[in-house]
């Protein structure tokens, strides 16, 4: 069984190959930074397995996620390494390479992107780089997977060289290296499992802290950094400003620049002219905002007016009329008892029915956020929104996991890793919960489609603006407030745009959506079941009337708080208790609790217990109120802190209240009901 | 060292879009921010084209070796190159 790892720069196409190489699906985007944690996945023809590692430029690590690669490899030891590089940009590429190589391990080169590379009017020879690094080169197009067969069969090959490769870095360091080497070599460190004591040596001149840190229980580490002292010190009395891993860094883009130089024809090189065309319009300095606020607006019609409703009226015809008839007779003719008949169709299938059938929207709302990560234009937007975002005090760069929560807060708060600057991370973190998720989208549906008919898209754009609105404000706040750190930090490379590839664009939007599934037949159908107990029981016993259920009990003590914010009902009360395990336990709660079989049903009830005020309040509410359980737990994981976790449920209620407070008694006051 | 004989050294934003310079050195740029930049290959001697300023003072787009970076206004001011 092997060990490999895939280790390349970022937006190399890892991922892409991951899932063609292994028997498992990760998530793929266009731009830097959408792996942040290390995945294993079985090698297809099952001889070992692979772990795709975030993508790094070097191995010295600025953000969290390249913390997580190089201590990988310092604390894991894969058998093989299998470095990906983009052909198309292969000089910047190789300055990984280098280090990897001096790893010590077998490297098998990736050269990816050469359909790109050769449209750009560069013409690589594999052969010539595979002899001036030592290595095997396979040239790949992962996004369409040729080569990848190959690459595949010399992975699984049960023996591979270690590379002899060794860039000379000239007499003074070349000293210090072998000082280092000599003095791991005379008492080895005990808890790593490095094989080349002259990468480690490397390393440490360099001063990369993940590195050091894992030596820091090695009894000589002492010696080795005042070697690293004082070499440093010596170049600075010779007159040298830069530090030793920039001095490092130019000998190997020497070596590097000589290499590609014979491996590289760049003679027939052409601009992007496609990227450039695209850019003059969607990153236009003055239309691209507008643009971009358009583009949503559209994305919205399609979800809601335009293609999201009609599909969701025939589904929910479906569950409600033939599959409800259906199980109904089925029961009937097992010779259920009325208890089993009441729970699953008065409660399972109204419960996880209810919320099924709102998958068109979701689904719809994932393809496209899917199409604007595929596509580049994520890179773009971060770009537009910095100065905005910026003003707020919080970082362009937020706009990827605020677009990502879009779709789920929990992939969201992941993706806020890419964040260099701690304060905007967590930060970031947050304030992901005020983006208005795919759940709460049931419910908006559900209310919208009953008090604001006509106005569906605009109503429900709303409460995403509103929640945008409210970020910004908050970050405002928040910064001045909490963080001291003012240092900010934007850098985002704005990848080539590419067509999304269909087959491509659904399995993505299928991956985002299966977790809607998921959690249907989980959360949803094991909160519809506890609901509908609750709703049958009581204090007086079994099969009591609603409003005498332990359901209507729970809720009834939240009646009294909620009535200032216009829904003084225990049915919204246990409604929003529930919803805490998954906002679209809300719309379950509410259709077990009135009754209703379908749809239409119970819109009607709906109306008679809401006005479009109270509607929009509850709403207002719904978005706003404290992050689901999912959530809070990823919450937790990624600021490793109670405080902020707990900050963050507090903050939401409080603002829930606040603001759902203003809308309806604002709204009593200018007259509305 | 490389000699620039008669050109001109400039601050970076000096260039309109399209226009291209030599990179001469960093000055006092954040170094975290400079360290990426070198990451990239944006490094002194390389040729850097400015592709777009954005509205209201917000980031902007650099070209250097074929890719696109975008960082904000004030940091590249410390750029300085060497318009030929």
């Amino acid at each position: 069984m092997i060990q490999a790892a895939l280790i390349g720069n970022p937006n190399t196409g890892k991922t892409s190959l991951f899932n063609k190489l292994t028997s498992s699906y990760e998530y793929v985007g266009n731009w830097s930074g959408v792996t942040v944690e290390k995945k294993v996945g079985q090698l297809r023809d099952k001889t070992g397995q692979l772990t795709d590692l975030p993508g790094i430029y070097t191995l010295l690590p600025i953000t969290r996620d390249e913390g997580v690669a190089v201590s990988y490899l310092v604390n894991e030891s894969p058998e093989l390494l299998v470095n990906i590089v983009d052909a198309s940009q292969l000089e910047r590429n190789l300055q990984l390479t280098i280090q990897i190589l001096e790893y010590g391990k077998p490297v098998i080169l990736g050269l990816n992107m050469i359909d790109v590379a050769k449209s750009n009017g560069l013409a690589v020879t594999p052969e010539v780089l595979a002899e001036r690094l030592g290595i095997t080169v396979i040239p790949l197009v992962a996004r369409t997977g040729a080569g990848t067969d190959f690459l595949l069969e010399q992975i699984s090959l049960p023996h591979h060289d270690s590379p002899q490769f060794n860039l000379n870095y000239g007499d003074r360091l070349e000293k210090a290296i072998s000082l280092i080497s000599r003095e791991l070599m005379t008492s080895p460190p005990q808890n790593t499992d490095i094989s080349s004591y002259r990468w480690l040596a490397i390393q440490i001149l360099e001063n990369n802290p993940v590195v050091i840190s894992s030596l820091s229980s090695y009894a000589n580490l002492n010696q080795l950094l005042a070697i690293q002292k004082n070499v440093r010190e010596e170049f600075i009395s010779e007159g040298m400003t830069e530090s030793l891993h920039d001095h490092i860094r130019s000998i190997r883009a020497e070596y590097i620049h000589q290499v590609c130089s014979e491996a590289v024809d760049a003679s027939g090189k052409k601009p992007h002219s496609l990227t450039e065309k695209i850019d003059a319009i969607a990153a236009h300095p003055f239309w691209g905002i507008p643009l971009f606020l358009f583009t949503m607006l559209i994305a919205f019609k399609l979800t809601f007016d335009w293609l999201g409703d009609p599909l969701s009226d025939l589904l929910d015809g479906f569950i409600s009329g033939a599959f409800s008839q259906s199980a109904t007779q089925l029961l009937i003719a097992v010779g259920a008892s009325s208890f089993t008949q009441s729970l699953i169709i008065d409660g399972i299938i109204a419960g996880v029915g209810g919320v099924l059938v709102f998958l068109p929207q979701i689904f719809i709302l994932f393809l496209m956020i899917s199409f604007i990560e595929d596509s580049g234009y994520m890179a773009r937007i971060t770009v537009m929104m910095d100065r905005l975002m910026q003003l707020a005090g919080l970082n362009g760069k937020a706009m990827i996991p605020f677009i990502i929560g879009f779709g789920c807060n929990v992939p969201a708060i992941m993706a806020s890793r890419s964040i260099e600057q701690p304060k905007e991370r967590t930060l970031t973190m947050l304030l992901i919960p005020l983006m208005s998720c795919s759940a709460r989208l049931p419910v908006y549906a559900l209310f919208a489609g009953i008090f604001f008919v006509r106005q569906q898209a605009v109503v429900v754009l709303s409460l995403y603006v509103l929640g945008i609105a409210l970020t910004l404000l908050l970050a405002k706040l928040f910064s001045l407030t909490l963080f001291k750190d003012k240092h900010s930090f934007f850098l985002i490379e704005l990848p080539p745009y590419r067509m999304p590839q269909s087959a491509t664009l659904l399995r993505s939007t299928w991956e985002k959506g299966k977790g809607f599934l998921r959690k249907a037949g989980t959360f949803i159908l094991g909160g519809t079941v506890l609901i509908w107990l609750l709703t049958y029981f009581g204090p007086g016993g079994s099969n009591v009337d609603m409003d005498q259920s332990y359901l209507a009990v729970l809720g009834g003590w939240f009646a009294a708080i909620l009535q200032p914010i216009g829904f003084g009902t225990w049915q919204s009360g246990a409604s929003l208790v529930t919803g805490f395990m998954a906002k679209e336990v809300v719309v379950s709660t509410m259709n077990i609790i009135y009754h209703v079989p379908d749809m239409p049903g119970l819109q009607h009830q709906i109306a008679q217990f809401f006005t479009p005020l109270q509607a929009y309040s509850f709403m207002t509410f719904v978005l706003l109120y404290t992050p689901c359980l999912a959530t809070v737990g990823v919450l937790r994981k990624e600021t490793s802190s109670w405080k902020w976790t707990l900050f963050s449920v507090a903050y939401s209620l409080l603002l829930a209240y606040t603001i759902s407070f203003i809308i309806y008694q604002g709204g009593r006051l200018i007259g509305f009901v | 060292m490389v000699l620039y004989g008669n050109t001109s050294c400039s601050c970076l934003l000096k260039l309109q879009p399209g226009e291209s310079g030599c990179i001469r050195h960093f000055g006092h740029m954040d170094p975290i921010l400079k360290q990426r930049l070198a990451d990239l290959g944006v490094t002194e001697g390389a040729d850097i084209t400015i592709m777009r300023y954005s509205f209201w003072g917000g980031p902007v787009t650099l070209e250097c070796g074929g890719q696109l970076i975008g960082i904000r206004k004030h940091q590249a001011a410390h750029i300085e190159v060497a318009i030929s």
